[in-house]
This record gives C-alpha cells, structure tokens and sequence, in this order.
C-alpha cells in the first residue's frame, strides 16, 4: 500500500545544508531533490515559480528511461547520473538508489567534473538522511487537519472559477 | 502523496490513464484552460512529430491554505499506445488518485478492457491495491454517434459503482466534474493516511 512521503522539518533543514553546500562548492546555479515519481522534496538557489515541478517531473522521467537504456545494454546498476551539456546552462541528474533524483543545474563555464566530485559528495551523504525519511511513513493514522475536506470543495470553486 | 512539515504542503498527483485517442491529453488541455491563472503551472506536453502524447503531459495547480496546509495537485497523462506501457508504469509511482478516460465507442470496447487490465497489473507491480486508490471513470466522446450505454461500459470494464462522468473533453464537457470528483477522493482517502507532523 502507497503511503507516500512524510518529510519532518529536521530532515529537511539537513538536506538544505548538503544542498547549499553543494551550491557553494559546485558553484551551481540551482539544485532540486526530487523523488522518483517526480515530487520536489528540496530546492537550493532561484527558480520562477513553478519550475522546480516541472523540472523535477520531467527528470523523474529522463531518469526512468535512462535506467531502462542502461539495462538494455546490460548494466547490473542503472542507478547512476548522467549530463546533459548546454550552450549556456548544463544539467546534472544523479540517480539515489533508484528512490531519489538529485537535479544539479551548472552553467555551462563551469568544469564537469567539479559539478561530479561535489555532486557525488552530496549524494553520499543524502543517501543515509534518505533512507531515514522512508522510515516515516508510519500506518494510516487518522489525522487530518479539521476541516480540511470542506475547504477543499471551496478551493476548488476559486480555483476553477465559472464564466 | 509528499507532505513537506517544513513548508506545510501536501503534494498529491492524479493520473489521466486510459487507451489511445480516449481523451486523455484534451481533457488536462481543458482543465489547464480553465484553471485559475494564478494558481496554475505551465501544461508541459513531450508529444512525438505526430502529436501522439510521447512520455506524459503533466500540469500543476495549488490551493489556497487549508487548515495550515496548501495542497498541491500533480497531473499527469499518459501514453496510451500498447508499447509504451513502460512509461505508463513509471507515470503511475506514487499514484495518488486516476481518472481512467474510456473511449464511449462501441468499436473501442477492447482497447478500454486492454486498457484496464494493463492499470491493475502495473498498480500491483508498483505495490498498490488498486482497490484502494481512489478512481474516478471518465466516460469520453458522449457526443458521436455510434456509442456504448455507461451502465453497459461499466459492467465491460468491471467498474461498477466507481464514481462516474459522461465528457466531451474537446468542447469541456463534463472534464472538471470528473477532476473534482478525484481530488475529493484522494482528499478523503488520504485523511486516514496523514501522520501528526513527525517533526
């Protein structure tokens, strides 16, 4: 049964710090922590509204199909990162044991390996704080905030407004 | 469905499934048109030279604040053509609630039923019970002639008393019932699945 993801503050804040030091050392233009279904879990540096998601549900994509190529020419692991070279910004994706997607942005003066050595860095230590926040999906429980079934029906009329 | 403690957000995402040319893609264009403006992403769609939905179409929408969280809804099509079944499987991780699109002609009653039993077995493949997950039936192309009865599409498609919407999703016809149907449902259902903040 899905639960999906509970992330608690503290978890959040680490990965704020890995993520913001990654930024300073990589000198990267902007990071996204997604999951592997595409959810924005963190974000480091200025992106307009609503890119993130986008940039975070089309990687989950890339990611998927780049695990697929790399079993077809028979990789035991397709948890891995690969690039993609821009004229002026580049992408950097990294696979986290097939659960997460780290999503480095980089211009493209700055060097590739610099990108990889502080990128793998981070990854080492994301993997054991990710590990941690799959331990808080706990069983259903029934809290839910009051209300919050009600307002939705009101949210949903201001968001999809009549003629 | 992601639940952010730190920034008090719920991110919750519905999939549009269903077979080829069943309406999928014109039913997320209808329902991006008619979202808010300010409460709406970009409708991303990585269509092929044909404009046959590639990978996925995929738009975003939040709320206003509720009871201190905002919700935020993920919206994914998928493919429908049988080879792409790969993709519709990684569309469908972490599944939240599905709209599943059938095509009301009577000459498309086997791709549906194709259509139905590829979502239960991926669903289980991915761990769900697909029982469990909130599902709204869609039944599209209400406006052309040679069509199936729903009640008699149901029975077909084994999905008797599941929420269902008649729609003509290239004119919006019966589109956001559909969809506000679903996010009442996932909101429901995920009541029982939220946890106090951990933090």
């Amino acid at each position: 049964m899905n639960q999906g993801l509970h992330v608690p503050e503290e978890l959040l804040n680490q990965i704020d710090y890995i993520l913001t030091h990654l930024a300073e050392k990589a000198h990267t233009d902007s990071i996204v922590l997604a999951d592997i279904s595409g959810q924005v879990i963190s974000i480091n540096g200025i992106m307009d509204e609503g890119t993130p998601d986008v940039v975070a549900a089309l990687a989950a994509g890339d990611v998927a199909a780049m695990a697929e190529l790399s079993k077809r020419i028979g990789e035991s692991d397709p948890h891995g990162s690969f690039f993609h070279e821009g004229e002026s910004k580049s992408i950097y994706l990294h696979n986290i044991a097939g659960s997460f997607i780290l999503i480095v942005i980089y211009r493209a003066e700055t060097p590739i390996g610099l990108v990889r050595l502080f990128a793998k860095r981070a990854v080492e230590q994301l993997m054991p704080i990710t590990e941690e926040f799959e331990k808080t999906v706990g069983p259903p429980s029934s809290y839910m905030p009051d209300g919050f079934s009600k307002g939705i029906t009101q949210e949903l009329d201001d968001t999809f407004p009549e003629d | 469905m992601f639940i952010n403690w730190k920034l008090r957000e719920i991110n919750l995402k519905i999939v549009y499934y269903g077979p080829s040319l069943s309406g999928k893609t014109s039913s997320l264009e209808y329902i991006h048109s008619r979202t808010h403006p300010d409460r709406r992403g970009e409708l991303i769609s990585l269509k092929t030279r044909e404009d046959r939905t590639l990978y996925f179409d995929y738009m975003q929408f939040q709320m206003g604040e509720i009871s201190g969280l905002k919700p935020r809804f993920n919206i994914y099509t998928v493919p429908g053509q049988v080879y792409y079944r790969g993709t519709r499987k990684l569309v469908l991780k972490g599944v939240d609630g599905i709209v599943f699109v059938a095509d009301s002609q009577i000459n498309r009653l086997d791709e549906n039923l194709e259509a139905i039993k590829d979502l239960n077995e991926d669903l289980k493949e991915l761990g769900f019970e697909p029982k469990d997950i909130p599902f709204v039936l869609q039944c599209n192309k209400r406006d052309l002639p040679e069509i199936v009865p729903v009640h008699t599409l149901k029975e077909h498609l084994g999905l008797n008393g599941i929420p269902t919407f008649e729609s003509v999703a290239v004119d919006g016809v019966g589109v956001l019932d559909g969809l506000k149907s679903i996010v009442n449902n996932v909101v429901t259902n995920a009541r029982g699945k939220i946890n106090p903040d951990p933090a």
